[in-house]
């Protein structure tokens, strides 16, 4: 069996039945794979109920599977998403043992990264290096991201530098995050998965934060998809 | 939003302005406005009482009280038979519970704009309609329909998507005041609500969400002629308070050194 990867990421938009069906149809394009209708598909994430005729994993056991695939020794995966932060403890064989997930609050998943690199006018992909400058970290008052996009506005007034800024919000939601990390308890390795893997300030100030190191993958926004693609493949494989 | 009440035995001025980030500076500029259109001096106030969020930036108060207290003092004088307050402002939500206009309990929402007139100010910007309008078109809803985002960031996507996909725009909004109304009144029922029931703050003027509330409550709230300005009448009331028993027991009047001018910023 071909076992070859192919991966593809589109903003999710307004419709995610038109998104999903856009990804896949450009992800076959990138793979020269003509769709097959009998391969079993797996859908996970928040629009998953909107892609008609897929199996429906949730996203706590795909993230498990795909953590467990790239980086096989971690038994805890903290997934900062778009709309929630979730922290996974799994077992060797990639099965979620239990999680615990933040309510769907801006403040507290990787969208309140988003909001503040918009006001601060950088992009997303830079506000991670740009935030290890900071030599004065500000101090974020605030866990919603509506009052600290209006604490940055004021902060900017203020002369304060961006890289700062920065530097707080990746503080505030690391302390945050950790909070959520240590009710669960975490058990090492520790995984970072979700597109706030990416941001290495917040990678650095999470690590500072709960005092070890964080597995990353290189790239860790694919992993749950990843791990319903391992889903689906044991289905076949079953089947 | 910034408010200035000047006062003797009746209000001779008062004005409201938007909040900046350069609070200092605003302090002394609505200062001087007010006083401009009370046809004073400074000199001539004999006490100045600051309250709210940025009271500590209002470098020429005599004393700082903080807007519980002010708000109880503001709205119990207005109207007298007042048990509890809700004050929706746009940087939080405040429920205050009196017993012969004395503030015995408080609840206060400032940590989620999703409880705060922030929610309707983001969301209605974002459906392109005026805050002004909202709570009127609201009222035309004949559907209002169920808003699931409880984050106001998540709501201002919720809605938009709800738009594009027909709903009409006063279904949207009638469902947004619902949401809100519900999550103040969870708020506030913590000090438990008794009537007389008045609302202030910007969101009193909002009629969509008065009505959102009484029908939740079963029952009618009142509402102040200024919604706006009870707490800084309360802080003027404070004010004058002291000044009358400083004079009835002839004792001189705890004052600042105080000046009216350009202060230097974030020094």
């Amino acid at each position: 069996m071909d076992s070859r990867t192919v991966s593809h990421i589109i903003p999710s938009g307004g419709n995610y039945r038109l998104a999903a069906e856009k990804a896949v149809s450009e992800a076959l394009a990138k793979s020269n794979l003509p769709m097959e209708n009998a391969v079993p598909v797996v859908a996970t994430g928040y629009g998953a109920n909107s892609i008609p005729s897929a199996h429906i994993v949730t996203d706590i056991s795909c993230h498990a599977k795909g953590t467990s695939h790239l980086l096989p020794s971690a038994r805890t995966a903290i997934d900062i998403g778009d709309m929630f932060t979730r922290v996974i403890r799994l077992d060797s064989e990639g099965r979620a043992t239990s999680f615990l997930s933040s309510g769907i609050c801006a403040g507290g998943s990787g969208r309140v990264l988003q909001v503040i690199a918009h006001v601060l006018r950088v992009r997303l992909e830079d506000i991670g290096e740009l935030s290890l400058k900071s030599q004065n970290r500000v101090n974020f008052h605030t866990s919603c991201a509506v009052f600290a996009e209006t604490e940055t506005v004021s902060r900017v007034a203020e002369g304060t530098l961006k890289e700062d800024v920065l530097a707080g919000l990746h503080r505030a939601l690391a302390a945050q995050i950790q909070s959520l990390v240590e009710r669960l308890g975490v058990e090492r390795d520790c995984a970072l998965v979700g597109g706030g893997a990416k941001d290495i300030g917040l990678v650095k100030s999470l690590e500072e934060v709960m005092g070890l190191k964080l597995l990353v993958h290189e790239e860790p926004q694919i992993v749950a998809a990843l791990g319903a693609a391992l889903i689906a493949r044991e289905k076949a494989d079953r089947s | 939003m910034t408010k200035v009440v000047i006062m003797n035995e009746e209000i001779i001025a008062s004005l409201v302005r938007v909040t900046t980030p350069e609070q200092r500076r605003l302090a002394n500029k609505v200062m001087e406005e007010a006083l401009e259109r009370a046809n004073f001096s400074f000199d001539e106030i004999t006490y100045v009482v600051a309250t709210g969020y940025g009271r500590i930036n209002v470098a020429f108060a005599d004393k700082q009280v903080t807007e519980i207290s002010c708000h109880a003092r503001g709205v119990a004088s207005l109207i007298p038979t007042v048990r509890t307050i809700i004050d929706i402002g746009g940087q939080d939500c405040k429920g205050i519970k009196l017993s012969a206009g004395k503030v015995v309990n408080f609840v206060m929402n400032d940590k989620c704009a999703a409880g705060t007139g922030r929610f309707l100010e983001i969301t209605a910007r974002a459906l392109g309609v005026k805050l002004e309008e909202i709570g009127k078109l609201s009222l035309t809803s004949r559907k209002p329909v169920e808003i699931s985002s409880t984050c106001t960031v998540f709501a201002e996507q919720e809605v938009v998507t709800k738009l594009a996909e027909g709903i009409p725009l006063s279904d949207i909004l009638a469902g947004l005041h619902q949401a809100i109304a519900s999550r103040i009144l969870t708020m506030v029922s913590r000090v438990r609500i008794e009537r007389e029931v008045v609302v202030t703050g910007g969101g009193a003027k909002n009629v969509g969400l008065v009505r959102a509330l009484e029908s939740r409550l079963g029952f009618p709230v009142l509402i102040p002629p200024d919604p706006l300005l009870t707490g800084a009448i309360g802080a003027a009331l404070l004010g004058r308070d002291a000044a009358e028993k400083a004079q009835k027991e002839g004792l001189p009047l705890a004052k600042r050194q105080r000046r009216l001018e350009e202060v230097e910023l974030f020094a």
